[in-house]
């Protein structure tokens, strides 16, 4: 049994009078260590399947474990302590303050666990370097280029050491080159560093990084361990 | 601490619409506060006047005036007067002591007969009273006059009396014998109350008590150089004239200004109702502001909540903004209102047409008191807080999954 555990979750979604199921008794298992892509075309359900694991939304039908618990149980407040030290979020558009340096957005998951400024602040100049961000904690976003921001956000995912990083498309918004480096970050920290990284993408170039594929069709979803998770012999 | 830092950082964000908010409920601070000073001048203008004209600051009178008087006038009347006066003049703060007698009577010419009200005064200690009325024509009574007297402008249009003319006012004496009283107009004057001057007359209180048959008056009337003194100065003349073998009871100028009263409920309605304005066109600001902020940001605080901000945080941080706009909002209003009541001041005053039943306009000025300052910073920054409850209410509601799909 994995870290996160879904059984039997639907999710469909009602327009007017068309009701349309897009998770249709999905069942699936990612254990820690893995670097888990969810693909498949647009409208598929990725969003709504990680947005489901990220207790953002709620199935319908189903359960969804996280690290052993059970999360319909959790009430919001309670739901925003979990997320907050369980799951890492990295997000298309980034979503960094603007009016924040890069440490201090960084920092911020933090404050809402009760960490004190100073420490926080060092956590967050300590994640910047493993991004390779070191020399530019101080600079606002805008001064930052898109593979920057991408990475302040992923250093921002890290910071409370949660037991999965989602990312909901992390490379749509970067050029080729750019999200080759940001998906290099992310399997050194996921090979180095044990964080576990669950992507959804309908881009071919994070399917590569894969250890675990997720494709997702009409409601209904496939699990395939890749070469990658062979050749490292399946943590 | 940091919410407060994050809350500033996005105030400064869009920093002109910021400015404007801030401007608007700083101008609507500085509008209750300068209609509160200006009420405040208007209060201490009349209350002056009503003290300085009529009432004085205390009335002393003998034990059981206030039961007696009507009933059976002659039984509460102060005998021991010189040696009253001498002791209430003598405590340090009292400008003017003096007595009166009053009288309610028909007057006459000879030509028409209208009710009055006859106060008789010593002329040689009534010099600061009657700095306080305006001589329209002739002159005040002056230390020496014996059968003289200065009418109201409204009672002596009544009589059709002009100076020179007698006056006979016919009352009743302490035996209820009809017993007149005359005298000869040397003034026509103004109190600045249209209502007192239509029955008021002043005359000697010496011929009033010859008329009487006493040599007793009603009430002592004790002047102060200023009125805060009241509070200290009235203790000190309640111990001294305890010690004296006659009983008396006193009271406040307050207690007896009704008319004060009136204007005072007057203007404090005016007042409520102008601060719910206030209120209400602060808060239609500040809720645009916010709601346009939490729009804007509807991307950002999702991903908050997502990375674990609570509702309460969430909405702590937009709470915090309109915490601080009120605050500067109104800290500039209280600086805008000391600066607009300074200008006025060098500018010399406001021209004002007189006031409900006063005869004379005058200059006005803004009296910025402590209260005011305050009644203003806390409606505006109250109302900066309460329309941004709502605003950060439906930031810490907004449906996650939806939101971050937003820019
Ligand atoms: N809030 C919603 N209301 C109605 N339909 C939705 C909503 N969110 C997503 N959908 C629909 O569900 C399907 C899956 O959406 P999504 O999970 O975002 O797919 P993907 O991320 O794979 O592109 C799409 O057809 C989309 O139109
Ligand atoms: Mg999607």
């Amino acid at each position: 049994m994995g870290q996160i555990s879904l059984q039997a979750v639907c999710r469909t979604y009602t327009t007017g009078t068309t009701k349309q199921k897009v998770l249709d008794k999905v069942d699936l298992q990612i254990s820690d260590g893995n670097f888990s892509v969810v693909c498949g075309p647009s409208g598929s359900g990725k969003s709504t399947l990680l947005n489901i694991i990220g207790t953002l939304d709620a199935p319908d039908d189903g359960s969804v474990m996280i690290e052993g618990v059970d999360v319909s149980t959790l009430t919001e407040n309670k739901l925003a302590q979990f997320r907050n030290k369980n799951i890492g979020f990295i997000f298309q558009n980034f979503h960094l303050l603007p009016v924040l340096t890069a440490a201090e957005n960084v920092a911020w998951p933090l404050y809402f666990k009760g960490v004190k400024r100073r420490e926080r602040m060092r956590i967050a100049k300590e994640k910047l370097g493993l991004v390779g961000l070191a020399n530019h904690v101080n600079k606002l976003p805008k001064h930052l280029s898109g593979g920057e921001r991408q990475r302040v956000a992923i250093a921002r995912a890290l910071v409370c050491e949660p037991s999965i990083i989602l990312a909901d498309e992390p490379t749509a918004n970067l050029d080729r080159k750019t999200a080759r480096k940001i998906l290099d970050v992310m399997k050194k920290l996921n090979e180095h560093h044990q964080v576990t990284f669950l992507c959804a993408t309908h881009d071919n170039l994070v399917v590569e990084y894969a250890k675990q594929l997720i494709t997702l069709a009409d409601g209904k979803l496939t699990t395939e361990a890749t070469t990658k998770a062979e050749a490292k012999g399946a943590s | 601490m940091d919410l407060f830092y994050i809350a500033a950082l996005n105030i400064f964000r869009n920093y002109r619409r910021s400015a404007i908010t801030i401007l608007s409920v700083a101008v609507g601070c500085a509008a209750l506060a300068c209609f509160g000073a200006f009420i405040n001048f208007t209060f201490e203008g009349l209350r002056e006047t009503t003290i300085r004209t009529q009432l004085g600051h205390l009335q002393i009178y003998a034990d059981g005036y206030a039961e007696n008087h009507v009933a059976d006038p002659w039984s509460v009347m102060i005998h021991d007067v010189d040696r009253l006066e001498e002791v209430v003049e003598n405590i340090a703060g009292v400008s003017t002591v003096t007595h009166r007698v009053s009288f309610s009577g028909i007057g006459s010419t000879g030509q028409s007969s209208v009710n009055m009200s006859v106060i008789g005064v010593d002329p040689v200690r009534e010099v600061d009273f009657a700095d306080f009325e305006i001589v329209v024509k002739g002159r005040n009574l002056l230390p020496g006059d014996t059968e003289t007297g200065v009418l109201g402008v409204e009672l002596a249009q009544g009589l059709g009396a002009e100076i020179g003319d007698w006056v006979t006012v016919l009352t009743t004496s302490r035996d209820n014998i009809i017993n007149a009283v005359d005298f000869q107009v040397i003034g026509i004057v103004r109190t600045g109350s249209t209502e007192y001057d239509s029955v008021f007359a002043k005359v000697p209180s010496d011929l009033v008590q010859r008329a009487m048959d006493t040599t007793a008056v009603e009430r002592v009337v004790v002047m102060l150089n200023d009125t805060a003194d009241l509070p200290l100065i009235r203790p000190q003349i309640e111990a001294a004239i305890a010690a004296l073998p006659e009983a008396y009871e006193i009271r406040q100028w307050d207690d007896l200004a009704d008319f004060y009263d009136a204007v005072v409920s007057l203007y404090n309605g005016l007042f409520r109702i102008f601060a719910g304005i206030i209120a209400i066109v602060v808060m239609f600001s500040v809720a645009n502001t916010m709601t346009m902020a939490v729009f804007e940001r509807t991307g950002e605080s999702a991903a908050l909540r997502a990375i674990g901000a609570t509702r309460g945080i969430t909405m702590r941080m937009f709470l915090f903004e309109g915490i601080i706009i009120g605050l500067i909002g109104s800290s500039l209003g209280v600086l805008l209102s000391w600066l607009i009541a300074t200008g006025i001041d060098v500018a010399g005053g406001i021209s004002m047409p007189p006031p409900p039943s006063m005869s004379q306009g005058y200059q006005a000025y803004l009296k910025l008191t402590p209260n005011v300052l305050v009644i203003g910073f806390a409606v505006a920054g109250i109302s900066t807080l309460i329309s941004s409850i709502y605003p950060a209410w439906v930031a810490s509601r907004a449906n996650i999954v939806e939101a971050l799909q937003k820019q």
